[in-house]
């Protein structure tokens, strides 16, 4: 029997590569209900999987946290952990995070917030003119109020009103639909009222133009 | 065969024992509707879920079990520690019912009969924060039959996987590494191209399936007992060494259930050590991602006496397996498309001419898929499989050609009544069986006659 090829071997080669990463020690816990773990630590470790390691997340089933508004984050992680935010998609994958702490909250918002804010992409064949105006002009006649007037002159947010520049598009309209049809995001009643008169195509428009504010070529 | 004079009193026996069958299918499928239609939300939920809390489509692509998405993956790979060590108990539970085109065949058992299949519990979840796994344990409830053929079930042990792994990820790099323990070749893996994880999920048993596959296909499965080291860089690169031996005295948990001198679940016994590798590139875009591989094993077997014990001193048959695989889903809600592809080449050269009597053989196989899900909820599903090799009197006898030659096409509809309860329907339509479409094993009997549909009811707890 070769020695190579003994059922031990690759164990010792396991160590080995322990041995070396073992030394940077650098944050490792995944265990999101120790109050222990830092916030940066569960960033890193379990909230970069889906969200990308400095808030770029790659697929628009998970948004964009990079350079989010840190009043905004502090609000969505509260009504994730107190189950108040109910859309599908943060009921599947944010309503296990309830024993975070407020330290670890905190902390979680401070990184996010603090990453170089989220990369907008080149405008495709999307009609960005109508997106633009309907951004920066709403529908009067319709009672939809522009979106520069709480997220910005240039989408980036202020407050508890989220950054939408260089979000995913189809993340944005996803929550479009779920304020205007639903009441499963409460603390966003305001946009209800913004939505509620708001077209499908206008809302993609919008979306499709948001995705696009502030790209650098 | 039956007894030639069988008395009233067993058959009373038999048909009330069929009764009681029938009794606990009923009773199963009642509970389950109750399960279905109940409005408070189950109590006992798959363990990987409390731990997490999360919902099982967050590691499950579609919800389609055991398909995984990147975040399952990684899970998976960081040794299933994510979340909070909590109670790691979980069963499954499968009843099906199946019918085969042309039943009339001594392989052809159970048709048309509603069973309740396999019953298995799990010890899964995190131990600490780097080491977590999955034990299955699983009682079939209709094995073998006894001489006057009523059936006998069997208990053994099921996939198991227990892992150490760690991550070091940094803004300019992401590392994850580990080391597994497992007892089948591919179950430590994390695409559903690889052999233990890879579609069709459920099968009907007791009649017709694919009559050949390469020895990483699950010969070896749990009758091996493996240790390998793998890592992950950059959610990228992946590469994997495992080697195993057969799962005997200290580590024959791994294979409890199979015996050397069991006929009916004898134990597998490898030749010294056999080499599982893997490689694979993967990338993800927008709501896509996808990858590329290949993988192999190395390993001999030894042949098994009269007594269904091994024999170690007239050589073994020497397998050589390579494989690639790829696999791409895109992940956008509503929709879920994955699609596997899968390529295996076998040589096998049998010193002992036992299992091959014709000198060095050769086999391939193909498996091609693709599914869809709406809302997490409705899904289908289409594979395309099969098998072919060169001609062997002693391995291929059963065929009239002396080849293995087969295809099948499997279409599958399934709804996810509950995230843990699925409700399927599956046909199995032959075009060639053992190297013809027609009388293959020259008797008469047609790859169509091995055709079957099949209906099953999948729920964990």
């Amino acid at each position: 029997m070769k020695a190579w090829t003994n059922i031990w071997t690759p164990g010792l080669l396991a160590f080995a590569l322990a041995a070396l990463t073992g030394c940077a020690n650098p944050p490792s816990s995944r265990n999101v209900n120790d109050p222990q773990a830092s916030g940066k630590s569960l960033a890193v470790q379990v909230c970069s999987t889906c969200h990308g390691m400095t808030g770029e997340s790659i697929s628009p089933m998970f948004p964009k946290l990079a350079g989010q508004q840190r009043e905004y984050l502090l609000a969505q992680l509260a009504d994730f952990k107190g189950h108040e935010r109910s859309d599908s998609r943060g009921v599947q994958y944010m309503w296990g995070f309830t024993h975070l702490s407020a330290k670890q909250v905190d902390e979680l918002a401070d990184y996010f917030s603090g990453q170089t804010p989220m990369q907008a992409v080149a405008a495709g064949d999307a009609d960005l003119a109508r997106g633009k105006a309907l951004f920066e002009g709403g529908v009067p006649d319709k009672g939809v109020v522009q979106c520069t007037a709480c997220h910005g002159p240039n989408g980036e947010g202020n407050g508890s009103f989220p950054r939408l520049a260089g979000q995913h598009p189809a993340y944005v309209l996803e929550q479009i639909k779920v304020f205007q049809l639903t009441d499963l995001r409460p603390r966003g009643a305001p946009m209800k009222q913004v939505t509620h008169a708001l077209a499908d195509s206008d809302a993609q428009a919008i979306a499709q133009y948001v995705g696009t504010i502030g790209f650098r070529p | 065969m039956l007894q030639a004079a069988q008395t009233r009193t067993d058959v009373l026996i038999s048909q009330s024992l069929a009764g009681l069958r029938r009794a606990k299918l009923w009773m199963l499928l009642t509970l389950s509707l109750l399960m279905i239609c109940s409005v408070s939300p189950v109590l006992a939920v798959p363990s990987f879920a409390t731990q997490t809390g999360q919902s099982c489509v967050a590691c499950h692509a579609g919800g389609q079990y055991p398909e995984l998405t990147p975040y399952g993956r990684i899970f998976k790979l960081t040794g299933y520690t994510s979340g909070e060590r909590s109670t790691p108990l979980a069963a499954m539970v499968v009843a099906d019912y199946t019918t085969t085109q042309n039943p009339n065949d001594p392989n052809v058992k159970l048709d048309k009969s509603g069973i309740v299949n396999t019953i298995s519990v799990f010890l899964a979840g995190k131990v600490s924060d780097n080491i977590g796994g999955f034990a299955q344990y699983t009682h079939t409830l209709h094995d073998t039959q006894d001489t006057s053929l009523n059936w006998i079930g069997h208990t053994g042990a099921d996939n198991f996987d227990l892992r150490y792994a760690d991550r070091t990820i940094d803004a300019n790099k992401d590392l994850i590494w580990g080391i597994t323990l497992n007892n089948n070749p591919s179950v430590q893996d994390v695409w559903n191209s690889a052999p233990a994880w890879s579609h069709p999920y459920l099968t009907p048993t007791q009649t017709y399936g694919l009559p050949a596959s390469t020895l990483v296909e699950g010969a070896l499965a749990q009758q091996v007992a493996g240790v390998g080291a793998y890592a992950f860089l950059n959610q990228s690169f992946y590469a994997e060494i495992t080697s195993y031996q057969t799962a005997k005295d200290a580590l024959s948990f791994l294979s409890y259930g199979n015996n050397a001198g069991n006929p009916d679940h004898p134990l597998t016994s490898l030749d010294g050590n056999a080499l599982y590798w893997r490689a694979a590139y993967t990338k993800a875009w927008n709501a896509s991602n996808m990858m590329v591989g290949a993988f192999g094993l190395d390993a001999k077997v030894q042949p098994l006496d009269g007594s269904s014990m091994p024999v170690s001193n007239i050589g073994s048959t020497h397998y050589k397996d390579v494989g690639i695989d790829a696999q791409y889903q895109y992940l956008l809600s509503p929709h879920t498309v994955t699609a596997q592809l899968r390529a295996l080449s076998e040589t096998i050269d049998d010193a002992t001419g036992l299992a091959y009597s014709d000198g060095a053989a050769t086999l391939k196989t193909l498996l091609a898929k693709a599914s869809y899900v709406y809302q997490d909820r409705y899904g289908t599903s289409l594979s395309y499989r099969t098998v072919s090799g060169s001609a062997d009197t002693t391995a291929y006898a059963a065929s009239s050609s002396l080849v293995p030659d087969s295809e099948v096409w499997t279409t599958e509809f399934f709804w996810l009544a509950r995230q843990n309860v699925r409700l399927g329907l599956q046909f199995n339509l032959f075009s060639r069986y053992l190297g013809a479409s027609s009388n293959y094993d020259g008797a008469g009997r047609n790859a169509s006659d091995n055709n079957n549909a099949y209906v099953y009811l999948w729920a964990a707890f």
